[in-house]
């Protein structure tokens, strides 16, 4: 039986190459992805552990509070560092400032803050320092910085130029020295600018007596805990202490929630859709090969193999073919990983790989699943090939034109009606109609791919009869071909289907949030101009802009909002803080209760929901807490329905401004007086802007515009997913042509005989290739378009707004890539059709 | 039986030679090379009039199939010549071919002869439709109700009888009215009621409105139908005879064979 295996196999090399190409495109993908995330956690570990090298323990406040994507801190007084340096134990305390600094390049553009920090620090000349200075000195007195090299380089800076850095408020500064990590590694997209500590504490805490950490240098044999302990009972309870490992650990639990989880997690993604995408093609292609097998599996069951045996025999081939192919997965996966990372460093988001080297988890994962997933593929096929009766072996083998069974169709029925009934009825049932809706998509997709046999004889006639109309002979070929067997043609369009269902999924998501985004601001904001920094990372915009601004002639109005980091009654709900007389001008929050414009200092605005929430009532009063340590008390002063856009707690900004050493606005929007003209006010805002490092300036229809952007850019990726779906998708249809056409070797031959025309062969061939492609792709547009309706439909439920706009041109172009897929996916085996010799194929023996 | 031999009886010998609807020259045909090569067809010479029955009958390995291929425009010659009416196929390329085996020949074969996927009808008109030319209707009606299919033409070929298979594969192959109809043993896998109907139609074909039919035959009695019998032995035509009976047929086979 073992060499029975290995001769089928050594035969059909071919088909087995095929089978596995599937197999090893999602290995590597997985392999790839295993290896970048592994080599990006050590090497940003590593990042980390030299970062705080010169840290044995820090000492900070226990108090934080999340605010927009930040953690604020209590800040620190400065003379707890002569206090901890007189401790036993404590070789040096280290004053640490750390903030938001975003500085400008020689272009005038600022550096950075798509997504890693900007850091503004202070430079301490100590020893174990981990940065070095590589060019110039450490900087001394206002106005004079330090910057990491990547910055530099980035910024195309060099010691001695002057520029601006945003603390938001911009400020002039001479670049005096280039600094970078002892190793010379850097964290892609990371800014750093030093100043001296004064100066630090000044710009970025707003104190000349804050820190907003004390690091600790252990004297020689001390270790880490044991210095920790020392100090420890000196510190106030609103004191902790960590040691290098925690901040490492914490820093590293940070960015997995941030930044790693997602990357890993989109290529697992990636890496899943393929694989899932491979089963499909595997499946496929060995229950093809099962079926074109039958006589010989039956001349074997006769000549005495055993049922176990047959099973075996398909098993023993799905497992090299799974272990051979993961294997190989596993080697392109190194050096998809390697180009990854190239196009990321390429991308100026390269993260330090500790080398991509593969670990023996990695690579028993990678095996594993490359096995696991053929041998799931193969199971249906093997049991079908032992379920052969020897008496097979007498018949002549007749087309298999069954593809429904009633089980099949009543199931497939059952569970697509039962999808379909949680995507349309997700709002009536239960609490959580996200998850109902999700969970009603899955079972259209599984009731789908169900359903595709049953489904696969009509659609195919139905997609094919235009081509028939217009191709003529060929055209009713290649439709009979395509109809003639409906499982062939589920099986392979399923993995089509599979991938642009998710491109479809993702594509109608964006552009429904887009429009809903759109709705939401033409509903909820009067305003004519948005001022807003560009990346959302970076510094934010100095709150003396928009008093700038409230100056220039025509401006009726400039609101302006910002984290507000309190607790209010014990919740952190993450206020904004705003100045509600102006913000009454320029958005529409449909006020219920009470009046926006005279609310004034103290007074805090509430959503409906949150105030039946918290059974709050106009008039109510709260108590806010700071991280100063102090608290105040805001009363209920509006109460409103709209809280889309701004959220639904606002405070006024006079509180928030009395407990804050570093006001930032989050975004500022401006109304203009009727009369004015827009052209004018605009350009006189614009150069209010300018002076303050330039960011954004917009009108609505810009600024959505540009939303947009950022939800276009992750389409780009999910457009990757498609490609790496569609080329898995098309070795699948490719194989499944070949495979077909060996079966009809004789009836290709007759054709040619009686007068069909080697391009009319290829033609035959192609159009039914792309009758296979278009059910797949029209079936997965539809999966994805109508799970995407059914999520939003939840999301507006749930959250109050949400417009279904389906992505037009992406279905039209998606449809349009899949006809040129199912043409390029025949060429190889249309010209094998084509080359066919006419004499074999007609040859009786 | 007696019927049918006088049906051949209409043109009797001695009468003047019919023009040739293909004529063979010096074809040679050698497959493979050096030692294991093996001529299969040894510089025959032959003439196939037009509006008779021709069969070619042989010991297995003769020859036979491969000289209906390159008649057929399916082969090529390794050397020697086959024209068709006024074309000399070996200087057709593929596209050409195809063409001539659309438009000029028709074809039956042992089995295998239908489209599965197609209809009766579809499989009928299958070489016009190849073409993008519709058939005369007028004659298809004709030839559906001689070889008698008329309430199957919309059955797919698995739902036929091995008989009406070959009965649908005459019907194709006299539909597009060619010029030559080749017949590779169309009656090799029919039981012999079916098989003698294929052969009625056949040499009513070629009775009633002059066809030309080439048939390779290992059987006398098929072989009987025929205007005369072409004898090929080791790739080499050694006899010929016109008018033939089974017995003649026989008789000279033995001859052969010996
Ligand atoms: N494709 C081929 N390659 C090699 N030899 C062949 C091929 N086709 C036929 N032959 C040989 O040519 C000879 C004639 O074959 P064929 O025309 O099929 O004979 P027949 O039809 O009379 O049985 C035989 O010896 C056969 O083995
Ligand atoms: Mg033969």
């Amino acid at each position: 039986m073992r060499s029975l295996v290995l001769h089928n196999m050594w035969a059909h090399k071919r088909r087995a190459l095929a089978a596995g190409v599937a197999v090893v495109i999602g290995i590597a993908f997985l392999t790839a992805t295993l290896l970048l995330g592994n080599a990006m956690t050590r090497g940003i570990d590593d990042l980390f552990s030299e970062g705080y090298s010169g840290t044995d323990v820090e000492v900070r406040s226990t108090d934080v509070i999340a605010s927009g994507e930040r953690d604020i801190a209590a800040t620190i007084d400065e003379s707890l560092v002569a206090e901890l340096a007189a401790i036993d134990g404590v070789a040096a305390a280290i004053p640490v400032v750390e903030g938001t600094a975003q500085i400008v390049g020689a272009d005038g553009e600022p550096i950075g803050g798509n997504g890693p920090p900007t850091i503004g620090t202070n430079w301490v000349g100590m020893d174990r320092n981990p940065y070095v200075l590589l060019d110039g000195r450490p900087p001394v007195g206002a106005g004079e910085v330090v910057i990491d090299s990547g910055t530099a380089d980035a910024g195309d800076l060099r010691v001695g130029d002057r520029t601006t850095v945003r603390v938001p408020a911009p400020i002039d500064v001479t670049v005096v020295g280039v600094a970078e990590l002892r190793s010379g590694e850097q964290m892609g997209g990371v800014t750093f600018t030093w100043f001296d500590t004064d100066t630090a504490q000044d710009l970025l805490l707003g104190d000349a007596d804050a820190l907003y950490a004390v690091d600790l240098q252990a004297e020689p044999g001390v270790g880490d805990e044991e210095l920790r302990a020392a100090i420890e009972s000196s510190l106030p309870s609103d004191l902790e202490a960590l040691t290098r490992q925690e901040l490492i650990d914490e820093e590293m639990a940070a960015i997995e929630a941030d930044f790693l989880g997602f990357f890993t997690t989109f290529l697992l993604a990636f890496a899943g859709v393929a694989l899932l995408v491979a089963t499909f093609s595997i499946h496929n292609t060995f229950a093809i090969v099962v079926a074109q097998r039958t006589r010989e599996t039956a001349l074997l069951r006769a000549l005495g193999a055993s049922r176990g045996q047959v099973l075996a025999g398909v098993g023993a081939e799905a497992l090299v073919i799974g272990a051979v192919a993961a294997t190989v997965g596993l080697g392109a996966g190194v050096g998809l990983a390697i180009g990854l990372n190239a196009i990321l460093t390429a991308l100026g988001a390269g993260v330090p790989t500790a080398g991509l080297g593969m670990t023996i988890g990695v690579a028993v994962l990678a095996l594993a699943v490359g096995v696991v997933v053929t041998l799931v593929a193969a199971i249906a096929p093997a049991l079908r090939a032992s379920k052969v009766a020897p008496i097979a072996a007498l018949r002549e083998s007749a087309i298999d034109e069954s593809g429904s069974s009633t089980v099949r169709a009543a199931l497939g029925t059952a569970v697509t009606a039962a999808g379909i009934a949680g995507l349309v009825f997700s709002t009536d049932i239960g609490s959580s109609p996200l998850q109902i809706a999700a969970l009603g998509g899955l079972a259209v997709f599984v009731g789908l791919i169900l359903l595709g046999p049953v489904v696969a004889r009509v659609a195919a006639a139905v997609i094919g009869t235009p081509i028939a109309a217009v191709r003529g002979q060929n055209g009713v070929l290649a439709r009979r071909n395509a109809m003639r067997n409906p499982k062939r043609t589920s099986g392979t369009a399923s993995a089509l289907m599979i991938g642009t269902a998710v491109v479809a999924l993702f594509a109608s998501l964006g552009t429904s949030i887009k429009a809903s985004l759109g709705d939401l601001v033409d509903e909820s904001f009067g305003g004519d101009l948005v001022i807003s920094p560009e990346g959302f990372s970076g510094a934010g915009l100095s709150p003396a802009m928009a008093a700038d601004i409230a100056e220039v002639p025509g401006v009726d109005a400039v609101a302006r909002l910002s984290f507000a980091a309190m607790l209010v009654d014990g919740r952190n709900d993450e206020p904004l803080a705003t100045d509600f007389e102006q913000l009454a001008a320029v958005a529409e929050l449909d006020v219920i209760e009470g009046d926006l414009a005279s609310i004034g200092d103290g007074g805090f605005a509430i959503g409906r929901d949150y105030a039946d929430d918290h059974g709050l009532a106009l008039g109510d009063e709260l108590t806010a807490e700071f991280l100063d340590g102090s608290t105040e008390t805001l009363t209920v002063g509006a109460i409103f329905v709209n809280d889309d856009l701004m959220g639904d707690n606002l405070v006024d900004d006079a509180v928030w401004e009395r407990h804050t050493s570093t006001p930032e606005d989050l975004i500022v929007m401006v109304d203009i007086d009727d009369g004015a003209s827009l052209t004018d006010v605009r350009a006189e805002v614009q150069t209010v802007v300018d002076r303050y490092g330039s960011p954004s300036l917009q009108d609505s229809d810009e600024y959505l515009e540009a939303q947009g952007e950022q939800i276009d850019q992750m389409l780009g990726l999910v457009y990757g997913l498609l490609a790496l779906a569609v080329v898995i998708a098309l070795v699948g249809i490719a194989n499944t042509l070949s495979l077909s056409i060996h079966e009809r070797t004789r009836e290709i031959g007759l054709l040619r005989a009686v007068g069909q025309t080697r391009s009319a062969v290829r033609s035959t061939v192609r159009w039914e290739s792309v009758i296979i492609a278009v059910f797949g792709t029209v079936g997965g547009l539809a999966l994805g378009t109508t799970i995407c309706w059914g999520l939003i439909r939840a999301i507006a439920a749930t959250e109050g707004f949400g417009t279904f706009a389906p992505s037009t041109t992406t279905l039209v172009v998606v449809l349009a890539v899949a006809i040129v897929a199912g043409v390029v996916a025949a060429l190889r085996p249309a010209a094998r059709a084509a080359r066919l010799d006419v004499l074999d194929a007609i040859s009786t023996d | 039986m007696d019927t049918h031999h006088s049906a051949a009886l209409l043109d009797p010998p001695g009468a003047p030679t019919r023009p040739a609807a293909a004529r063979v020259r010096g074809a040679v045909k050698r497959y493979g090379r050096g030692d294991t090569a093996v001529t299969a067809l040894d510089h025959v010479d032959l003439d196939i009039p037009a509006g008779r029955f021709t069969a070619v009958m042989g010991p297995s390995g003769s020859g036979k199939s491969t000289l209906m291929h390159c008649l057929a425009g399916l082969d090529t010659l390794t050397a020697g010549q086959v024209v068709l009416g006024d074309v000399d196929l070996g200087s057709l390329n593929d596209r050409d071919l195809t063409r001539v085996r659309r438009e000029r020949i028709g074809f039956v074969f042992q089995s295998f002869n239908l489209v599965p996927t197609l209809t009766a009808r579809e499989n009928i008109v299958l070489p016009s439709s190849l073409a993008g030319r519709k058939p005369d209707a007028d004659w298809f009606d004709q030839v559906v109700a001689t070889v008698g299919l008329g309430d199957r033409l919309r059955h797919r070929p698995a739902e036929l009888s091995g008989g009406q298979q070959q009965r649908v594969a005459v019907a194709r192959a006299l539909v597009s009215r060619p010029e030559v109809v080749f017949a590779d043993e169309p009656t090799g896998n029919l039981d012999s009621r079916s098989g003698t109907e294929i052969l009625e139609f056949m040499a009513a074909a070629v009775r009633d409105i002059g066809q030309t039919i080439v048939m390779v035959t290992h059987d006398p009695a098929a072989a009987a139908y025929a205007d005369s019998v072409v004898f090929l032995a080791d790739g080499r035509i050694v006899d010929a005879i016109d008018d033939p009976t089974a017995d003649t047929v026989l008789d000279r086979m033995k001859r052969i064979g010996d």
